[in-house]
């Protein structure tokens, strides 16, 4: 199995001009910032809220695909959103869980994950792609491509394995990666 | 009761999106912009929880564009964080729109009682500017309020009695 920030530097290798990433907060948004082009959207807090910052991009950008990295807690907080971004479908939103079954970033305490069944979950949703699996090295590529590629809204849940690396804090100021982003997307083409 | 379509038209030009849970003091005003849905250029967006609204008019704020977002003063118990962590935080504008419950209006409705005691002296803790609006006095103090939101790029509030969006 791997760990989450493996999958997330994988995921550099799939993005291009047009993506932004939206990631939860703690180890997760350190991954992303440290692991991908930047700039993107690094949440330091708002737990449960990265899905929701990620539909209001989509709506708004619809020429742009937007993928939010969430972990299974900041998943579950706001697990509303998941309802409301399968009621909107935006087809240029993309939604990675990365699962440890973990609060990892405050050590690793439990969360209740472990009892969802994310297929059919997700299947009750209606979500037109949807993938569930334990990640692994010899599937990750095609796992990632597919779920990016795909031309409608879509969800990959990988269950992983806790780990990380020592990496720097996000040394932006947020008002700085407000200011980042809305340059990267008012831009004229 | 403050026109509906006036009050409409009056925010598409400042706003693209709108964004909320209901309160039945926005009745009138909610059941217009559903009926003519396709006429305005206000995209609504319906939301699960306040917190939600506030993260989605987030989303769009992080564009360079603008969301309005709605609730009922419970909710207000539902968005500090939302708040704190990201729209202050990261200076994100939106014109927030909350019912003022828990006045004379709502006496038989202990529910609304506390929040309507707390919910300015709240607004104060958390650093938000507010106004209150008024069927007479609307627009001034709409633009008062989208004046400071785009001065200081961050969220500001409006209070709504009842009888303002509602019959
Ligand atoms: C509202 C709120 N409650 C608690 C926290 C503390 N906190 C920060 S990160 C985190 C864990 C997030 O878990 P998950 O999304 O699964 O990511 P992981 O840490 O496992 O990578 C918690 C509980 C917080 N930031 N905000």
């Amino acid at each position: 199995m791997m760990k989450g920030y493996e999958i997330i530097s994988a995921l550099s290798n799939h993005l291009s001009e047009n993506d932004i990433i939206v990631s939860s907060n703690g180890n997760i948004s350190r991954e992303a910032y440290n692991l991908l082009p930047k700039p993107q959207v690094y949440l330091r807090g708002s737990m449960g809220l990265p899905i929701p910052v990620g539909l209001g991009l989509a709506l708004a950008n619809p020429n742009k695909r937007i993928t939010v990295i969430t972990g299974d807690g900041n998943f579950l907080m706001g697990l509303g959103s998941a309802t409301t971004a399968a009621f909107y479908k935006p087809k240029n939103l993309k939604i990675l869980i990365l699962d440890n079954l973990k609060y990892y970033t405050t050590g690793g305490q439990k969360t209740v994950s472990s009892v969802i069944d994310y297929v059919k979950f997700l299947e009750s949703l209606c979500i037109e792609y949807k993938c569930s699996k334990r990640a692994s090295q010899d599937e990750i590529e095609q796992d990632l491509s597919e779920f990016i590629n795909s031309e409608v809204f879509s969800v990959l849940h990988l269950t992983i394995k806790e780990g990380k690396k020592d990496l720097m804090n996000i040394p932006d100021q947020p008002e700085e990666i407000t200011e980042k982003m809305i340059l990267r997307l008012t831009k004229l083409a | 009761m403050i026109d509906p379509s006036e009050f409409i038209t009056f925010l598409e030009k400042k706003f693209q999106y709108i964004c909320g849970v209901p309160c039945s003091y926005f009745k009138e005003f909610l059941a217009h912009l559903a009926s003519h849905g396709t006429e305005t250029q206000l995209k609504h967006v319906y939301a699960t929880r306040e917190d939600e609204a506030i993260g989605i008019a987030s989303g769009v704020a992080f564009s360079g564009k603008k969301a309005l977002v709605y609730m009922q003063n419970s909710g207000i118990g539902n968005i500090g964080d939302a708040l704190t962590s990201l729209a202050q935080l990261y200076k994100l504008p939106m014109l927030i729109l909350i019912s003022y419950r828990g006045l004379e209006p709502d006496n038989d409705f202990p529910e609304h009682s506390i929040m309507g005691e707390v919910n300015e002296p709240v607004l104060k803790a958390f650093k938000v500017p507010y106004w209150n609006l008024s069927e007479d006095r609307w627009t001034i103090e709409m633009k008062a309020a989208i004046q400071k939101m785009t001065e200081t790029s961050s969220p500001v509030v409006l209070l709504v009695k009842k009888g303002v969006l509602c019959q």
